[in-house]
């Protein structure tokens, strides 16, 4: 099991971030950290969702999510380590 | 031209080409309810006993008639009692679009009279769903329904309309409806038609997507071409003749022992629009072992969800099969058709041991209600035993003639489901293969057979058991059977009567054939036929199980 983080860019309407975590729930898995900010497209917010799971867990979620007609892309995030 | 939103309601259902509706009114759907009294010759509304009818009904037409089910309900308990009717809807892929009425705008959210979330409460049993605050989206909002309901998997979408909104106007543009896309899958056939090549077992194991996509003839062509049998999911039931040799029928917990045995036995398993369910699969890490598994589906998510496939397509199954067969190499192996001979042979020497000739049993009485009628005709059943048997026996020859509810397993579901299916064949003849439990839950859509002269006739297998878990306790609780014993004194031919319906209580197989060979027309028929408490459904792979643990009996 490892941390891992989507990025979507969903709709900027009421409900979709109820939708979203319902799916989550849906599969007993535990939000850890939840971001959602507007964007330069007043009618699109971004939302950044770590969650903890393995191989199977990450794929099924980023296909349900995908099934949602309020979510416009999904990027599943892979840790990049900068050294500085 | 400025409409109202009742009136654009009404627009859009004529713009999709909706002609009957089922529903029920109430104080927040009385504006369309008023614009429907206005186009009540061009949209045909159905009023039944209860929402969860209307919903089951709206279903039951979609099924049938491949069409786009409508189903409206006024607010607060109104769209309550539509939940069971959505969430079927939603697991078995059926589309449908349940329009509910609501309190006005500025009322939502003060808990007022008559208001619920419906949105909320439908949020995970739906493709999607709407609230509809601003009148300026009510017409692209009911598009958008019906293009999501209708296209890649279908399924249910709910269009909460507040009252304020039914009788508001704004300008109508009469936009025609969103067409469907028809991107052809890309995928590698050669990869495909290699592995095909190399296998010496292949079994097809075909769902309801088959029947979605319209692929039947694609299904036939595959197997005959392969030589390969085919196993049904329960959604799957019809996509094939029940004559045609290759088809091993049911395939799952109370699949036959031919379909199961095969499963377990190929080398090669093309999946093709089902989503192994665990009704269908059993231990699932038995089911994987020791075969290739292509799944063909049109719902990326269901693929490698449930079982994991070596080979991923996520495509409309006619689309894929369209290209797949042109580049496949006939194939033969006389092994395996030799194998598959014995193991229907075998189960038919089952199936003989589950049923004493001329006994008034479950199989007898469903094979003669089968023999009445021809290929056409519309079957529904509740959940339970009786569904089991039906989907075993009812020898089904033609695609979206099963109506049974298969993911939600929705006991209730019939009646309603047999009244949408008689309006989808124009008020045919329709069959209704009942429980007495299950019956027990929708009995009042009686009322709607009646008033709408509905030919339906309902055949109630009436084992005064809670069948399905009497025999759940009768093979894995030690026989405390408990509260699955009804002991119920309903007489249903007379209950029948009080309704306006023709009731007869039947005893053996030749009066069943007499009353069956003489059913009125325009009037509802139900048939009360007495059976053991004790009957199984066999074979049966215990729940979690693989074939190795088998229940045959007989
Ligand atoms: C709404 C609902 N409640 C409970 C169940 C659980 N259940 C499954 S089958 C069954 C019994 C059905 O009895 P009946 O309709 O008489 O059919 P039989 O099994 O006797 O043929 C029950 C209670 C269900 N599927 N649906």
């Amino acid at each position: 099991m490892e941390k891992f983080t989507v990025e979507l860019l969903v709709e900027n309407k009421y409900g979709v971030l109820n939708r979203i975590t319902a799916l989550y729930a849906k599969r007993g898995y535990n939000i850890d950290s939840l971001y959602v900010h507007a964007t330069e497209d007043a009618s699109l917010s971004r939302m950044l969702i770590t969650s903890t799971g393995d191989d199977y867990i990450r794929i099924q979620m980023v296909k349900q999510i995908s099934k949602l007609y309020d979510v416009r892309q999904v990027i599943l995030m892979t840790e990049v380590k900068i050294k500085i | 031209m400025k409409l109202s939103g009742a009136e654009i309601v009404i627009r859009q259902l004529e713009a999709h080409g909706v002609t009957t509706v089922f529903g029920y009114p109430g104080g927040a759907v009385l504006t369309l309810y008023d614009e429907l009294y206005k186009a009540s010759d061009r949209i045909h509304h159905v009023l039944t006993a209860h929402e969860q009818g209307a919903a089951h009904a709206a279903d039951g037409y979609a099924r049938v008639t491949g069409k786009t089910g409508v189903v409206i309900a006024t607010s607060g308990p109104g769209a309550t009692n539509l939940v069971t009717g959505i969430a079927n809807a939603y697991l078995d892929s059926v589309p449908m679009v349940a329009i509910t009425g609501n309190v006005a705008v500025p009322m939502l959210g003060r808990d007022s009279f008559q208001e619920v979330n419906i949105a909320g409460i439908t949020n995970s049993i739906v493709k999607h769903n709407y609230v509809v605050r601003d009148i300026e989206e009510l017409e692209e909002t009911l598009r958008e329904a019906f293009y999501i309901a209708s296209s890649g998997r279908c399924g249910p979408v709910l269009v909460d309309i507040p009252k304020n909104i039914q009788s508001e106007k704004c300008e109508y543009a009469g936009k025609s409806p969103i067409p469907a896309t028809n991107t052809p899958c890309v995928f590698d056939i050669a990869e495909i038609a290699d592995i095909i090549a190399r296998s010496e077992r292949p079994l097809i194991y075909a769902g309801g997507g088959v029947i979605a996509s319209g692929a039947q003839d694609k299904l036939l062509e595959l197997s005959e071409k392969l030589a390969a049998p085919v196993g049904l999911s329960l959604m799957g039931l019809g996509a094939l003749s029940s004559d045609y040799p290759l088809n091993l029928g049911l395939k799952g917990m109370h699949g036959g022992y031919a379909s199961n045995m095969a499963a377990a036995e190929c080398d090669l398993l093309i999946a093709a629009g089902t989503r192994f369910s665990d009704r269908a699969t059993g231990d699932v890490g038995e089911y994987e072992k020791s075969k290739t598994i292509i799944h063909i589906d049109i719902d990326n998510a269901e693929i490698s969800k449930n079982v994991s496939s070596n080979i991923e397509i996520c495509g409309d199954v006619k689309d894929v099969l369209t290209q797949l067969i042109p580049k496949v190499q006939a194939k033969s192996h006389e092994k395996w058709t030799t194998r598959i001979t014995e193991l229907v042979k075998e189960q038919k020497k089952q199936e003989q041991g589950y049923a004493v000739p001329e006994a008034f049993s479950p199989k007898n009485i469903i094979e003669a209600v089968c023999n009445n009628f021809d290929e056409d005709t519309v079957v529904a059943t509740d959940v339970g035993q009786h569904q089991m048997w039906t989907a075993q026996y009812y020898k089904l020859r033609k695609p979206r003639t099963l109506l049974t509810s298969g993911g939600l397993g929705a006991m209730g579901y019939g009646l309603g489901a047999a009244i949408g299916g008689c309006f989808a064949r124009n008020k045919g003849r329709t069959v209704l293969i009942t429980g007495d439990g299950s019956f027990g839950m929708n009995l009042n859509e009686l009322a709607t057979a009646v008033t709408n002269k509905l030919p339906i006739v309902i055949i109630i297998l009436n084992n005064q058991t809670l069948g399905l878990p009497y025999q759940w306790q009768s093979m894995f609780y030690e026989q405390r059977y408990s509260q699955s014993i009804m002991n119920r004194k309903t007489d249903f031919a007379a209950l029948a009567q009080a309704f306006g319906a023709r009731g007869h209580r039947i005893e053996n197989l030749k009066s069943l054939k007499e009353v069956l060979e003489n059913l009125s027309d325009g009037i509802p028929t139900v048939i009360d036929c007495p059976i053991g408490g004790d009957e199984l459904v066999l074979p049966m792979i215990p729940p979690g199980g693989s074939i190795k643990d088998m229940v045959v009996g007989g």
